[in-house]
């Protein structure tokens, strides 16, 4: 099959007269093939580009000299050699006049620099995360693969491990499936022996895992399909910062063994450096499930990454998936009823809700090099109306049109590009400044840590500044280069300002930047009182003066539950004695501390079924939960000292559980049994809600049960990974030793993490809108800062034309208040219109912002009616000032001035 | 300037002499390519290809050559190629050319050898 002709060679055969056109590209066609099948394809393109930008620019010259009668010049390539002489004496031209008017080019180079900084440093962002491919082989044939609760709204939700067995089995559009977890039954290992305790961040995959994102080991061997049975799974492959961490990147470790929670570990292998995971695993393990644990079908803690077979689309995966999941709900109506497998790329997986929030960033600083690029057009466009007579003058001696055109534009692209270099400089400081406040939520973006000013970034930043000196600069040009000569020879700048055309660019000029800014005003004001809206949300307990820890226990010497049990009962029981510590409580599952699973229970005596699982959350909690957290309890009782392993079950639930599946009754007294097998618990009390997975998500039902009372459904070891919540009168962080000596008083090989304030976790929760509302305000400010030059420049150079128009009216009588209302008028007019624009623009554009938006509509009429007062306020200060000058004109002067 | 008129006889530039003898040579196969290619070969002058297409039009418009188009070709992207021959002009022109040159270079042997 012969490819298509490059897009290049048909764009040449535009450029070209008719009668060469077949022939030059058709030889060009012939040439750029046999390149290409000698193999160097991308050399092949580059140079069939180079070629038809050159034979088009010779082309064009050509005619050009030929129309105008220039003689043709038989020699080789006299007319090219000369357009690179003239570019380059335009080029030195432009740098004089422009070191002539510093005023002029340090605003245009700030504006551009501001422009162009911005926009490179969130492109480099951007860029990074979505656009550049993930560092995986083949990486968009690889899918995410999750469960669809439309009920629960939530699209992409973990998978039970009975699902995902099942889906292994049926689906034949996969060449690979791998389940993996980071928050599973294994929860935080500690690695002992070999220096200090250390938690270490393990990812639990089956076997498959690797093989499905394309990565090999550089040391060692892959996981092996037997490994992901239990009693076989005790063998580790290290990531390569561990290796070199704690083995000094000895390549003997391969066969060595590891303690981790106290079991012996073999090192199969060890990761390659570039391995990159959002998790930031420190160890790859093998995800080994109990038999039990393995035909759970109501919890849901998987996720799962697959292969695309070759040739299968996407769409037909999904297809192929939709029907397993019809057949599961039908087999298991109580766990799957409307339960659907869904299936992403895995990237947007990865990305996840950040998207949005990116693209937001995008638009706000293609709006920041809108706007400068409109100011430095109005800037340009008052210096051409002074540069008038030097036009005049060279269009007069002989200068043709094109070529005043020409030289115009090399200033503006001079302009830009000096301006592209500042903003490179800016970008960098910018990036160096966004990495030190990036939230911890961006630290897991694909990509991020690649970040930075590269070759394809530079690109984008040439490539931007060459098309804002095109587009600040081609309409000035080509206004400036159309004044009459004779007229503008004769004529002494006279009457009012400038030509009626160029008036008008310049004011179209400032309704759009006025307009771009309101736009970009109303976005970042909604951010701004969505977070505020966000920040005043209740969290359902008291976090102020609460700090948490993380403990996890080792399976090996803490398997039993009462061991268990014993453990945190005496450290609850030290802590209580300990200075500043006012209560102590532990659960599995912190607020804000991601969802955690869910379990499907039952409830005693309901014989209607309900169309959809009958589902929450379980929170294992200490006794004494509820009161450290500050949880009131809306009904019945909290959990209390007697209920223990041999009292009655008990369990505890939440508002929304009570909502959602008791609407009408009093929950209290009722038995419910939570997962497989049935275990009958009364419920006792209704603990009010709490939000859980951030402030802007609505409380999920829950029920919590007490630490003291068994409970094994959820998967092994569940329980032994809890958090410590402690009420102190004391900084969070004074508390760290007093917590390490009561832990190691009583167990001194469990280690212990961090005491962190409360506050602080939930503040990372809101981190990124908090990044996203700082900068889109950032934003915001400079495009204000820009129009408002704009604004004042214009009305600036208007007050310096019409000096002599002013004069004459003082002179007849008229006060300082008639002259200021003129300006006002003109610039009123120019506001209003410009408010106006803006305001419908904004209207149109923040409907995509919804996502983002927290308590707030995308047309509220306060923010629109506060932005709008903002920016009239800020344009009057930007007219009154230049206004006030043309009062005190003094008429004898201004006369005089002619 | 780089022509003048030397009785009814044109005086062909350096360049435009190169490229008529190169399509001489060529004879039926002289088209752009095969042109810069013969230049490439003969003299070792890698040519630029826009000045040779810009000659070859040149020169067709003062009638020293004559094309004709071939039919379009896949390996082409669909599209003709453009074939050159003298007409009887620029024979004479290469012929006073050479006339020139020669009677120029006559006794110049030894200075320049």
């Amino acid at each position: 099959m012969t490819p298509r002709p490059p897009f290049a060679l048909r764009m040449l055969a535009r450029w070209l007269p008719g009668d060469l056109r077949d022939p030059i590209a058709g030889d060009l066609a012939e040439e750029y093939l046999a390149r290409r099948e000698r193999g160097a394809r991308t050399r092949a393109t580059v140079w069939v580009w180079c070629q038809a930008l050159r034979l088009a620019a010779v082309f064009r010259w050509e005619r050009l000299v030929r129309v105008r009668g220039v003689p043709p010049i038989a020699e080789e390539l006299r007319s090219v050699t000369t357009m690179w002489d003239r570019l380059r004496q335009d080029v030195v031209f432009s740098v004089r006049m422009l070191r002539r008017q510093p005023g002029f080019t340090s605003v245009a180079l700030i504006a551009l620099a501001l422009g162009i900084g911005a926009n490179t440093a969130i492109f480099s962002v951007v860029d990074g995360v979505l656009w550049r491919p993930l560092p995986f082989p083949g990486a968009d044939r690889v899918m995410s693969l999750a469960e669809q609760r439309p009920r629960e709204s939530r699209w992409f939700g973990p998978v039970s491990p009975a699902d995902y067995f099942d889906w292994l089995r049926d689906s034949r559009s996969f060449s690979a499936m791998a389940a993996y977890s980071t928050t599973g039954p294994a929860g935080a290992f500690n690695l002992t022996g070999n220096g200090d305790p250390e938690r270490v961040r393990p990812l639990e995959v089956a076997p498959a895992f690797l093989g499905v994102i394309g990565v090999m080991p550089a040391l060692g061997r892959d996981l092996r399909a037997e490994e992901a049975t239990l009693g076989r799974h005790r063998v580790v492959l290290l990531s390569d910062g561990l290796w070199r961490r704690r083995f000094g990147a000895d390549p003997s470790v391969v066969g060595r063994t590891i303690a981790f929670d106290g079991h012996p570990y073999e090192i199969v292998g060890v990761l390659p450096a570039q391995f990159w995971w959002p998790s930031r695993p420190d160890v790859v393990v093998p995800l080994a499930l109990a038999d039990r644990d393995r035909a759970l079908r109501a919890a849901h803690f998987l996720e799962i990454v697959a292969r695309l077979r070759d040739g299968v689309t996407p769409a037909q995966a999904q297809e192929d998936l939709r029907l397993i999941g019809a057949r599961l709900s039908q087999a298991y109506p109580l766990e799957n009823a409307n339960h659907f497998p869904n299936l992403r790329p895995l990237r947007d997986a990865l990305v996840g809700d950040m998207r949005p929030a990116l693209l937001i960033l995008l638009a706000a600083v293609a709006f920041v090099m809108l706007i400068a690029c409109a100011n430095v057009a109005t800037l340009l466009l008052a210096r051409a109306a002074s540069r008038q007579k030097e036009l005049s003058v060279r269009r007069a001696v002989g200068a043709t049109r094109f070529r005043v055109v020409q030289q115009m534009l090399t200033e503006s692209l001079v302009v830009a590009f000096a301006g592209g270099a500042a903003g490179l400089l800016i970008a960098a400081w910018g990036l160096a400044a966004f990495r030190s406040i990036m939230p911890a939520q961006f630290a897991d973006l694909p990509g991020i840590a690649g970040v930075g000013i590269d070759g394809r970034v530079l690109l984008a930043t040439v490539v931007l500044s060459a098309i804002t000196g095109m587009i600040f600069g081609v309409v000035p040009a080509l206004v400036a280069s159309d004044y009459r000569i004779g007229i503008a020879l004769n004529e002494e700048t006279r009457g009012s300002s400038g030509s009626v055309r160029a008036r008008r660019l310049r004011s179209g000029l400032v309704v759009a930047e006025l307009a771009m800014s309101l736009v970009l005003l109303a976005g970042a004001a909604l951010l701004i009182v969505s977070f505020k809206n966000l920040v005043n949300v209740s969290p359902g307990f008291q976090p102020a003066q609460l700090a948490i820890a993380r403990i996890t226990l080792p399976a090996s010497r803490y398997g039993d539950h009462a061991r268990t049990v014993g453990l945190f009962d005496a450290l609850y029981e030290r802590l209580r004695g300990a200075p500043g510590v006012e209560r102590v409580g532990a659960t599995t599952s912190l607020p804000f501390d991601g969802p955690g699973s869910r379990l499907s229970f039952t409830i005693e005596n309901r014989t209607a079924r309900s169309p959809f699982p009958v589902r929450a959350h379980p929170r294992i909690v200490s006794t004494d939960y509820f009161r450290t957290m500050g949880i009131p309890i809306v009904r019945g009782r909290a959990f209390s000292e007697h209920d223990t392993e041999s009292s009655g079950h008990v369990v505890v639930i939440n508002e929304a559980a009570a909502r959602r599946y008791w609407p009408d009754e009093n929950p209290v007294g009722q038995r419910i049994s939570l997962g497989a097998p049935a275990e009958w618990r009364e419920i006792v009390g209704v603990a009010a809600d709490t939000r859980h997975e951030g402030l802007d998500a609505d409380a999920a039902p829950a029920a919590f049960l007490p630490q003291r009372q068994g409970f094994f459904n959820v998967g092994a070891g569940f329980e032994r990974t809890m958090t410590l919540v402690i009420r102190t009168g004391r900084d969070a962080a004074s508390l760290t030793p007093i917590l390490r000596t009561s832990v190691a008083s009583i167990d001194p090989q469990l280690p212990i993490g961090m005491v962190r304030p409360m506050d602080d976790v939930i503040g990372e929760s809101i981190a990124p809108r908090r990044l996203n509302f700082v900068l889109v305000s950032a934003f915001a400010v400079v495009a204000l800062v820009l129009t408002a030059a704009g604004l004042y420049g214009v009305m600036a150079y208007v007050v310096a034309q019409r000096t002599r128009e002013i004069g004459v009216r003082m002179a007849l009588g008229a006060t300082r208040r008639q002259v200021l209302g003129l300006m006002f008028r003109q610039a009123g007019s120019m506001t209003a219109a410009g408010i106006a624009l803006g305001i419908t623009g904004a209207l149109v554009l923040t409907r995509s912002m919804t996502s983002l938006l927290f308590g707030v509509s995308a047309a509220d009429p306060l923010v629109y009616a506060g932005v709008s007062a903002i920016l009239a306020a800020v344009a009057f200060v930007a007219v009154a000032v230049p206004s006030s000058r043309a009062t005190r004109i003094d008429p004898l002067l201004a006369l005089r001035d002619s | 300037l780089n022509f003048m008129a030397v009785g009814d006889v044109y005086a062909l530039g350096e360049f435009e002499q190169v490229v008529l003898l190169a399509i001489l040579r060529l004879g039926e196969d002289a088209y752009a390519v095969s042109i810069r290619e013969e230049i490439l070969r003969c003299t070792g002058r890698d040519v630029s290809r826009g000045s040779v297409y810009i000659t070859l039009d040149r020169l067709e418009t003062k009638g020293f050559l004559r094309s004709r188009l071939a039919d379009p070709t896949p390996e082409r992207g669909g599209r003709a190629k453009r074939y050159y021959e003298l007409r009887s002009p620029a024979v004479e022109a290469l012929k006073e050319s050479r006339r020139a040159l020669v009677a120029l270079w006559r006794g110049l042997e030894r200075v320049l050898a």
